[in-house]
């Protein structure tokens, strides 16, 4: 589903809450159809490049695009956009429902259409049973599901998740993964931030690693790795000695160990994306 | 429009979700109206008697009479004195007014045509203007029916018109034309007590006329026009309607600029933001919400004083006229109110403690008109008088339409300049 034409691009982007530099000279392009991970401890600028990707901020210097060159400060162009925000963006004396079809409203749709879209999203999410109940009697991996509803109801090209799963339990992060594939599937870009490696690791096609307002990476998760994660390292265990050693081809340097000497057992411990931040900021990603 | 009606929908969903914001938007005020209009009505059992000392330095017939009446009036509450101790009481505060029947009272009374006419002396509070407006009401009542003893006395009016023609013939400085007029007219006063019936006006009920019979009542009938044209309160609902349309505004102005800051601390102001709407839009969708709740509370809360209170405005346009701008205005103010703190508690407190001290200053919790005159002029400068005063003059005070424009074009003033800076702040602070 992915193509080579842009969905997002930010080019040569500053932006500073007074002597702040929240973002700094950030270049990047989203394909169409992948999911991005933007990667990054609290702080590294993430959330700031989301809101100056929907037009929430303006850059103090540099160009925001969606799609074909539209400005997202323009009204019309944010059509193209859904964002699930990190903090719970819901109205919670009203029903999920209603939430959806204000949200739907706003976006212009109307009568049957936009019961149609806000049937599918509450199928989507898995809320159709619970629709008509008042958000604050949900519970939060609910309300986390019905946050991710509201951003995609009009059927959006283009969708920003800002950790959209903090705070929610192993369950409920799962249907969300299962929902991100899904909504891949269709065609939807995805950019989803997170500071959890491992999520990033398992959802994106491409990753940028932030740190204090600056890309310092880019590339799918296995070229970081390549590029910036260094070594793998083996772990020996014989009689009651451990060994570590590095290694580039953990088979063969096993094989050549095991012809050497007697080996009780041993695990192989790959480089991954906190090792590449560790790597590259000399900082761990949730100092 | 869609989008701010979307908006606009939304925020009226929230509102009949919120029981406290509810209350606080409808019933508080009907609760407040009732409760002070059927309290000043006396309706409840009772509004106390005013407390007056009252002194005779007559001592006729016609005054004792006099003093006699004011003892029987339900509204008084009479104790007689001499004239420094009663000036000293009210001087203290022990009573509210004192009246002195001066020297002379009776002899202004058997010489109605000539000299001055009867006269009353009253001490009272300058603050007291309410209280002195009323006892003044209840002495000229009373006074009143001391002359319309002598109307109804045959014999007495004959005796009145001698004496006064008496009195024009021996006045040296009156002029020879005026003298032969006012001569022709106490003879044929007299000619005409002497050839009336003897029954007639005698011992009658005012105002009945068994038989179809003239009766002798000119001023009974004057009295009853003369309180229908004046210009005032028909009933205490009259002065609290006004009020508790003051406390919708307020309690409007505060749940709204509460709901705009929550839309920003809950993040769904975000939301709104990414949606393709701007934030002229946003605050339309708010202020629209606003308004149409405040007209229908308004107009619910009329539909009940009308029905239950019979409250009929003077003028429905100027009614109309002072609803609109009033509500734009408080619009206008709900919208400086939301910026005024980051959290809802903050701009919760700010703007309630904000609306009530100017609801204390203009009127909204005790009228303008029992309030000293320091405090009078000092309710200029908040527009919760200016609501008041303007659907006052709508609802009892009888306004022209020129006398309309100035506190609706204040009003209407003070929601341009309060929204347009409510709407910048709001704007920069989006950003």
């Amino acid at each position: 589903m992915k193509s080579d034409a842009f969905m997002l691009s930010l080019s040569h982007v500053h932006k500073s809450f007074h002597a702040l530099k929240a973002v700094e000279d950030l270049t990047l392009e989203i394909r169409e159809g992948e999911v991005f991970g933007l990667l990054g401890p609290n702080g590294a600028g993430k959330t700031t490049t989301v809101n100056l990707s929907v037009g929430l901020l303006t850059p103090d210097r540099g160009d925001v695009r969606i799609g074909e060159g539209g400005s997202p400060l323009e009204p019309a162009c944010r059509s193209l956009l859904g964002v699930a925000p990190q903090a719970l963006a819901l109205y919670e004396d009203l029903t999920g429902r209603e939430n959806l079809a204000f949200f739907a409203r706003l976006q212009g749709l109307t009568g049957a259409k936009l019961r149609d879209r806000v049937d599918r999203a509450l199928d989507f999410v898995d809320l159709a049973g619970r629709a008509r109940e008042r958000v604050k009697r949900y519970s939060g991996g609910m309300k986390r599901r019905l946050n991710l509803a509201c951003a995609l109801v009009h059927d959006p090209p283009l969708l920003l998740l800002d950790e959209p799963t903090a705070g929610v339990d192993p369950q409920s992060r799962n249907a969300l993964f299962e929902n991100i594939r899904a909504l891949q599937a269709r065609g939807c870009t995805i950019i989803y931030t997170t500071h959890y490696m491992e999520e990033a690791q398992r959802l994106c096609d491409r990753v940028g690693i932030l740190d204090r307002g600056r890309l310092l990476a880019l590339d799918t998760v296995d070229g970081l790795i390549a590029a910036h994660g260094g070594r793998s390292v083996i772990v020996v265990h014989s009689g009651d000695r451990e060994r570590r050693l590095e290694s580039d081809d953990p088979l063969a340097d096993l094989i050549r160990i095991k012809e050497e000497e007697s080996l009780d057992s041993f695990r192989v411990i790959r480089p991954d994306l906190e090792q590449v931040f560790l790597n590259l900021t000399g900082r761990k990603l949730r100092d | 429009m869609n989008t701010i009606l979307a908006l606009a929908g939304k925020d009226l969903r929230l509102l009949l979700r919120d029981r406290i914001g509810f209350f606080f938007v409808f019933f508080f005020p009907l609760a407040y109206a009732v409760f002070f209009g059927t309290l000043f009505s006396g309706e409840s059992g009772g509004m106390s008697a005013m407390n007056i000392v009252v002194v005779d330095e007559d001592q006729t017939e016609a005054s004792r009479a006099f003093l006699g009446k004011l003892a029987e009036a339900e509204e008084l509450s009479v104790t007689r004195g001499k004239r420094p101790e009663a000036e000293d009481q009210v001087r203290r505060g022990e009573k509210v007014a004192y009246v002195v029947v001066p020297a002379g009272f009776g002899a202004a009374r058997d010489r109605m045509f000539q000299g001055e006419g009867l006269c009353l002396e009253v001490g009272v509070d300058p603050t007291r203007k309410a209280e002195a407006g009323m006892l003044q009401g209840v002495l000229t009542q009373h006074a009143f029916e001391v002359l319309q003893h002598l109307f109804q006395d045959r014999g007495a009016m004959q005796d009145q018109a001698r004496k006064a023609i008496q009195a024009v013939r021996t006045d040296a400085e009156m002029d020879a034309a005026t003298r032969a007029g006012l001569a022709r007219f106490f003879a044929a006063l007299d000619r005409l007590m002497t050839d009336l019936p003897e029954e007639a006006g005698a011992g009658k009920e005012p105002g009945k006329t068994p038989g179809g019979g003239w009766s002798w009542q000119p001023v009974r009938v004057e009295i009853h026009d003369v309180a229908r044209e004046r210009r005032g309160p028909k009933s205490s609902f009259d002065i609290t309607l006004p009020q508790a349309f003051v406390w919708v505004f307020i309690g409007c102005a505060a749940a709204f600029a509460i709901s705009l800051v929550t839309e920003r601390t809950r993040g769904t102001l975000l939301r709104l933001r990414c949606a393709p709407v701007g934030l002229t839009q946003i605050l339309c969708g708010k202020a629209l919400a606003c308004f149409v709740t405040i007209l229908a509370a308004l107009v619910l809360l009329y539909i009940i004083f009308s029905i239950a209170f019979e409250v009929r405005p003077d003028s429905y346009p100027h009614l109309a006229l002072a609803i609109v701008a009033s509500t734009l205005a408080f619009v206008g103010i709900m919208m400086l109110i939301s910026v005024m703190g980051k959290t809802e508690a903050s701009v919760g407190g700010i703007g309630w403690a904000f609306l009530l001290i100017m609801a204390m200053a203009g009127g909204g919790m005790l009228p303008l008109m029992f309030m000293p005159s320091w405090m009078q002029t000092v309710s200029h400068f908040s527009f919760v008088k200016w609501t008041v005063l303007a659907m006052e003059g709508a609802v009892w005070r009888n306004f022209s339409t020129a006398e309309m424009m100035l506190p609706c074009g204040i009003l209407l003033g003070i929601g341009a300049v309060s929204f347009f800076l409510g709407a910048r702040v709001f704007r920069i602070t989006a950003r």
